[in-house]
């Protein structure tokens, strides 16, 4: 059941030029949360911003969660200031987690940007769950942009980076070094970036008939269901409903649902 | 201080054990909010427009946020009246919250065989017609397009078209996007509404500086929250210093004393709207809150407060 918690900060540290993490204390929330679900943040006590901002949990542990983030806007300008001895309104668990089955040979993370911030908790229940490490592809703009990359490596994982100047990894977009690591049947992909990359993601997986998940991003009012303003566009002959809401019928959703002919930009060229 | 205070009222025919619903659209059919608090503690809930057949509604993106409030160009996306009926309705009943079934029509006839049927159905305890609606019309094509309730006789039409089909308490939702509120609200008590629903929101648009491009695919959509909270309630106070028939006010009501606001200046009941998203409960602290003020400021009812300013 989702609840709007006043939660106590554990921790709020930058941890990249503009990217933050920060750890709060929720047991109720951190109790019901599933990888991949989201919370919806009060960034201000005024009415300016006036609507929460969405995060994803990044790690989930038994009393709290820690979210990592961009600065992008106001919102998480505001957000940026609060510290520790500070409290901030989190209303979650929402939407639907990251599908768990270990039947995969392969579990492949594929990461864009900030676009990791609901892989580190998947990753650890991956293993947990299946006893099985998953891999993980990182894009990042460069080196010093890189998120948590050691946290990876430090449960296992094998990870591979891609960034686009070269300066850690190979000089490649997640998706080209995707496509070198020949995901084969019985395979599963989990991907999160931006809408281009994710679109290239779910092409890949389409041309190889395997199975991929992805995890949307839409401007949210409600965070529930009720206002209808987050949706996305299904594939019609799929979907009965042509729409299909970010906040509750995602965020995750099986890419071959979706219909990318919108966002099927020259990402990889 | 009063130890107690009676927060019921009845709008237009509709017995509320209290003055506060929500606006339409802003609350979906109940079940997301329940999970928040207990809406059988709402005085009434208006539902998300119900039209005939399911609408899948406009292109995302649908929302932007602006300074202290919000655009969206939902497009009146909605289940249609028979899924309404089928699976949204036995959560409702079960919960026993009067409802307010919000309608939309694309004919005053089409607006007459949803409350009808509503009516028939015993889906509804009240029937709010929504003559206001920003965002079914392609901005890219017609141009400014207007609404019903931006003209009185067609105000009238439709109204009296709704009355002659239903016997539940009709009331009439207005567009703040006109010159003088007074005649389409007078237009629509003269042909049988028994309550007037202010406000609908205010036209808006906002572009991208750098892609240089509308922010809502619909380019245009309407505004909410606090920033039309002023507006709002300079609508509600003109109304109802010309009306019979009860206002219900809405627009940026986020705290007890906004409703208070717009109980002064005339309205007998309030929705809650798009504070319900950045606050699920805040309905249900709106209630808390008004019953609080009136046993710190020795009103026995709400009658006591409405049309209560001070000049
Ligand atoms: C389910 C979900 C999970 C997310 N998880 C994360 C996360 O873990 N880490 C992270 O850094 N970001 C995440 N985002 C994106 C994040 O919500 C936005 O970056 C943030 O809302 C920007 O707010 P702002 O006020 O700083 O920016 P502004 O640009 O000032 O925001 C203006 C409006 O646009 C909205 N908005 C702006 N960018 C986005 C976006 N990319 N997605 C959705 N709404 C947006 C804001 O909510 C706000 O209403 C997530 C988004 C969703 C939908
Ligand atoms: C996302 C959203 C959807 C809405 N949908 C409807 C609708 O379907 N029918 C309707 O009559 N009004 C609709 N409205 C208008 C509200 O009911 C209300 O009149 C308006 O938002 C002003 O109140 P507020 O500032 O408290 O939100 C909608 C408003 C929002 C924000
Ligand atoms: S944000 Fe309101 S329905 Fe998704």
């Amino acid at each position: 059941m989702p609840t709007v918690s006043e939660c106590a900060i554990l921790a709020h540290h930058q941890v990249a030029p503009g990217h933050l993490r920060l750890a709060v204390q929720c047991p109720k929330i951190a109790r019901d949360a599933r990888p991949g679900q989201f919370a919806m943040i009060q960034v201000s006590d005024s009415l300016y911003p006036f609507l929460r901002r969405p995060m994803s949990f990044e790690r989930i542990f038994e009393d709290g969660v820690t979210f990592l983030y961009k600065v992008e806007g106001e919102g998480t300008r505001l957000l940026a200031r609060l510290t520790p001895a500070q409290t901030v309104s989190v209303q979650g668990p929402l939407g639907n987690g990251w599908p768990l089955e270990c039947g995969f040979k392969r579990h492949i993370l594929v990461a864009g940007g900030i676009g990791v911030a609901p892989f580190p908790a998947l990753a650890e229940k991956i293993k947990q769950v299946c006893g099985k490490m998953p891999e993980v592809v990182l894009g990042a703009r460069s080196r010093d942009y890189l998120l948590c990359e050691n946290d990876f490596r430090r449960m296992g994982c094998t990870v591979y980076v891609a960034t686009d100047d070269g300066t850690a990894g190979k000089k490649a977009s997640a998706t080209q070094v995707l496509a070198e690591l020949a995901p084969g049947p019985g395979t599963r992909l989990y991907a999160c970036g931006p809408m281009a990359m994710m679109a290239a993601t779910s092409l890949i997986a389409e041309q190889l008939g395997i199975d991929c998940q992805v995890s949307l991003e839409a401007q949210m009012a409600c965070g529930t269901g009720a206002c209808l303003g987050c949706v996305v566009e299904a594939r019609r002959e799929l979907e009965g409903e042509k729409m299909v809401r970010v906040c509750a019928d995602g965020p995750v959703f099986n890419a071959a649902t979706i219909d990318w002919d919108r966002h099927r930009v020259d990402y990889d060229r | 201080m009063l130890a107690n205070v009676n927060l019921e009222i009845n709008l237009g025919g509709l017995v509320m054990k209290n003055p506060v619903t929500v606006a339409s659209g802003t609350f979906g059919y109940g079940e997301d909010y329940d999970k928040y608090f207990d809406i059988s503690r709402l005085g009434a809930l208006t539902t998300k427009s119900l039209t005939l057949k399911p609408r899948a509604g406009n292109k995302p993106p649908r929302l932007v946020e602006t300074p202290a409030g919000m655009l969206n160009a939902i497009g009146l996306q909605n289940v249609g009246l028979d899924e309404y009926l089928a699976k949204k309705l036995p959560f409702l009943r079960e919960k026993g919250v009067p409802i307010i079934a919000n309608i939309y029509g694309y004919s005053p006839e089409e607006y007459a065989e949803l409350a009808a049927r509503l009516e028939n159905a015993g889906a509804a305890d009240a029937i709010e017609a929504n003559l206001s609606c920003p965002n079914v019309h392609d901005a890219r094509i017609a141009r400014g397009a207007a609404f019903v309730a931006q003209d009185a006789d067609k105000v009238a039409l439709y109204t009296r078209t709704i009355r002659s089909a239903t016997r539940l308490p009709l009331f009439v939702k207005l567009t703040p996007n006109v010159m003088n509120i007074c005649e389409p609200a007078l237009a629509a008590e003269q042909a049988g509404a028994n309550a007037i629903s202010l406000i609908n929101t205010l036209l808006g648009m906002a572009i991208d500086p750098e892609t240089r491009q509308p922010r809502l695919a619909n380019i245009v959509g309407g505004l909410s929250g606090p920033a039309i909270r002023p507006v709002a309630l300079k609508m509600v106070w003109d109304a109802a210093r010309v009306l019979k028939v009860p206002v219900i006010g809405m627009g940026g009501i986020c705290e007890a004393a906004d409703a208070i606001q717009f109980f002064l200046a005339g309205a007998t009941a309030v929705a809650v709207g798009s504070m319900s998203f950045r606050q699920p409960d805040a309905a249900a602290r709106v209630i808390d809150g008004i019953e609080a003020y009136m046993k710190r400021h020795n009103v026995e009812n709400i009658a006591g407060l409405v049309k209560g300013m001070r000049i």
